[in-house]
């Protein structure tokens, strides 16, 4: 009896370990259509002759991450629109670990073309490489890993993203205001850089500005909320609160909505989430740039064309952070409506 | 001496309130906004969530069980209770799924765990995969917005106190009596304590390990309703960690790993002491690399305290044999 269990987990395990491979139809929804061939059959035919599809892996840092899952979907919803390329999407489950042996299967399947949104660029690094030196199209994306030769990219700059929202506070925030920071997960390339730039843009030109409380709450609403529900203990007045996206956003004010003394408070975010602009539309929310993950992958699709069909061989390319305020926002409630993340 | 005695036997029957008792007055030193009612009523509301997962925990844990999953089965049944809340309008049905799910889940956890005598280890960990799982692909890792009328659940008010306080008072004392006045309670004590023993002496262990975790799923379910509530938001991808928090509560509390000994009061001094310190920590704007070492430490100290006061009265109880 045990030796037949064993038997059959080991024959269970070996089933996995291929289906990690070759995504087969179970992974069907994920994909942009369900890979006819198998991996060994499309392994061996040629990758750029003519008339036949490119295969490409694309590997997401963590599908549980909500802007992650966004980016994946648009690149098989944008998939679908070239008749040459199928795209099968591969969870990093915000594990370097795991991401970096996706990496080496795509590389050891033939994949014509990977494009990787690194959990952490520097260890996804080498990985990147060996995908370059075994003459794959390699793309990383969300955030790119720069000065990889041969590599290609598509990103939204970070820096540019939080500016653009700093730039903005520089004029609105008061005279001597009392602000607060929520702040991404430390490491992180986005987390980092537009900390850097809100120092850079407003800091550093408002001297008279206090920051009464900075915490990091690792994007998340929750965490963002509790810390917020704190401060309003600690500080009478808060004229501002600079959060590196909009999650985060959302949580401090989740935690301030009912209250009169902060009726009039000023926040800003990064990323143009559905919720940002409901907020923004509503005036609790100042300004937030999008992030768009359909132009991301818009462009990322746009790129792999040039790359497979060897119109091009190597390109860097941002999208753009366009700033959302009031004035503007219902052309990106539109969007998100379109997309079905809101009625 | 008699006065030392009694002294001892509250330390050591109390240690851990004494802990909580301690470190209340510090934060109150360290800062005068600690005390403010509403203050306080942020601590019970931020613990909340993760207090009635710890009820949970600390059922199962004196079972000789645990509950890994209890995070990713609530993030599950709280976009089911969600979305079928956006469904239908219905808020009591809404809070019915979302209890439903998740007892669901916790009785499939149960049948694996009792039938075929998997450890409650691997089995939690597997659901707690599995829930994950199914919550990111139900929503498709995208979170649910305009919930309207369900943050009621977590941020509304009864009589002026805050509905998550009321919702812990509640699974507090189903706790407290189960543990303390129920056959279930003694039994699973007996359970935990010594398995063989309790089937020599008649006990039905399967099914009370059945009934313990069905409790689990109630409480998960509730706290996952409350969740998403409190966040005006579905997230497939929230309360990461959260079964932690709950393992930690209830440890803290006292509720021995080895099964056997823990009570629904000591759960919660265990939930209000690291309350207090991540509130008190926030509120003093300390260094939030620096809170996490502090945490880790606190957290050992107050176990090391507790265990150093019980092990002191024990061995004196048993000197006093031998002479």
């Amino acid at each position: 009896m045990k030796k037949i269990l064993a038997l059959i987990l080991a024959f269970a395990c070996l089933t996995v370990a291929f289906a990690g491979c070759a995504p087969s139809q179970s992974s069907a929804p994920q994909s942009s259509e369900a890979p006819s061939a198998s991996a060994s059959e499309s392994a061996s035919q040629p990758a750029a002759s003519e008339g036949k599809t490119f295969r490409v892996a694309y590997i997401a840092r963590a599908q549980a991450d909500s802007f992650a899952a966004w980016l994946a979907n648009s690149i098989v919803e944008e998939a679908e629109k070239y008749d040459d390329i199928t795209v099968d999407v591969f969870d990093g489950q915000a594990s370097d670990d795991k991401e970096n042996s996706l990496i080496e299967n795509a590389i050891t399947n033939k994949y014509d073309a990977i494009v990787i949104q690194p959990n952490n660029g520097e260890a996804q690094r080498p990985y990147a490489e060996k995908a370059v030196a075994a003459g794959i199209v390699t793309i990383t994306t969300n955030a790119r890993i720069s000065g990889i030769e041969g590599a290609s990219s598509v990103d939204a700059d970070p820096y540019a993203q939080a500016a653009v929202n700093a730039q903005l506070a520089v004029e609105q925030v008061p005279q001597n205001a009392n602000v607060v920071v929520l702040n991404g997960p430390p490491g992180n390339f986005h987390a980092d850089q537009r900390r850097k730039s809100w120092q850079a843009e407003f800091f550093d030109k408002r001297p008279d500005v206090k920051i009464v409380g900075e915490e990091i709450a690792n994007w998340n609403k929750d965490e963002a909320m509790n810390a917020m529900e704190v401060w309003v203990q600690a500080n009478d007045k808060i004229d501002a609160i600079i959060s590196m996206n909009d999650n985060m956003a959302a949580g401090a004010l989740e935690a301030v909505k009912d209250n009169p003394k902060f009726a009039n408070i000023l926040a800003y975010g990064v990323d143009g989430t559905a919720e940002a602009c409901l907020l923004i539309k509503e005036g609790k929310m100042t300004s937030t740039s999008l992030q768009s993950a359909y132009d991301l992958a818009a462009k990322i699709l746009d790129t792999l064309e040039k790359l497979l069909t060897g119109e091009e061989t190597q390109i860097d390319t941002d999208i753009d952070c366009p700033l959302i305020t009031k004035d503007n926002v219902d052309q990106y409630i539109e969007m998100h409506k379109k997309a079905g993340a809101i009625k | 001496m008699k006065t030392r005695m009694i002294w001892d036997k509250i330390k050591s029957k109390y240690s851990i309130y004494i802990v909580l008792v301690v470190m209340f007055f510090i934060c109150w030193l360290a800062n005068a906004n600690f005390v403010s009612i509403e203050n306080l009523s942020n601590i019970s509301r931020q613990i909340s969530v993760g207090t009635i997962l710890a009820f949970g925990e600390t059922i199962l844990i004196i079972a000789g069980m645990l509950d890994l999953s209890s995070a990713s089965v609530l993030a599950f049944s709280g976009v089911l209770s969600v979305s079928s809340y956006l469904a239908s309008g219905s808020l009591l049905l809404a809070f019915f799924v979302g209890v439903a799910v998740s007892v669901v889940c916790n009785i499939i956890t149960a049948i694996i765990v009792t039938r075929y005598n998997v450890p409650t280890f691997i089995a939690t960990l597997s659901m707690m995969a599995m829930a994950r799982g199914a919550a990111l692909l139900y929503t498709n890792g995208q979170n649910i917005y305009q919930i309207g009328d369900y943050v009621e659940f977590g941020q509304g008010y009864v009589l002026g106190i805050p509905t998550p306080v009321i919702f812990l008072a509640a699974t507090l004392a189903v706790t407290w009596y189960l543990l303390k006045h129920t056959v279930f309670g003694r039994s699973i004590y007996a359970i935990g304590g010594n398995e063989e023993a309790a089937i020599a002496s008649g006990i039905n262990v399967k099914g009370n390990k059945m009934l313990a975790y069905i409790i689990n799923g109630i409480f998960v379910g509730v706290a996952g309703v409350l969740f998403m509530s409190r966040n005006n938001v579905g997230l497939p991808n929230g309360a990461v960690g959260y079964e932690f928090t709950a393992l930690t509560a209830a440890v803290i509390g006292g509720t021995s790993m080895s099964g056997g000994i823990g009570t629904a009061a000591g759960t919660v001094a265990g939930a209000f002491i690291v309350g207090f310190l991540d509130n008190i920590m926030v509120l003093s704007g300390v260094n939030s690399y620096l809170q996490e070492i502090v945490r880790g430490g606190i957290i050992t100290l107050a176990v090391g305290y507790d265990i150093y006061a019980k092990t002191r009265r024990t061995k004196r109880k048993l000197g006093k044999i031998n002479a």
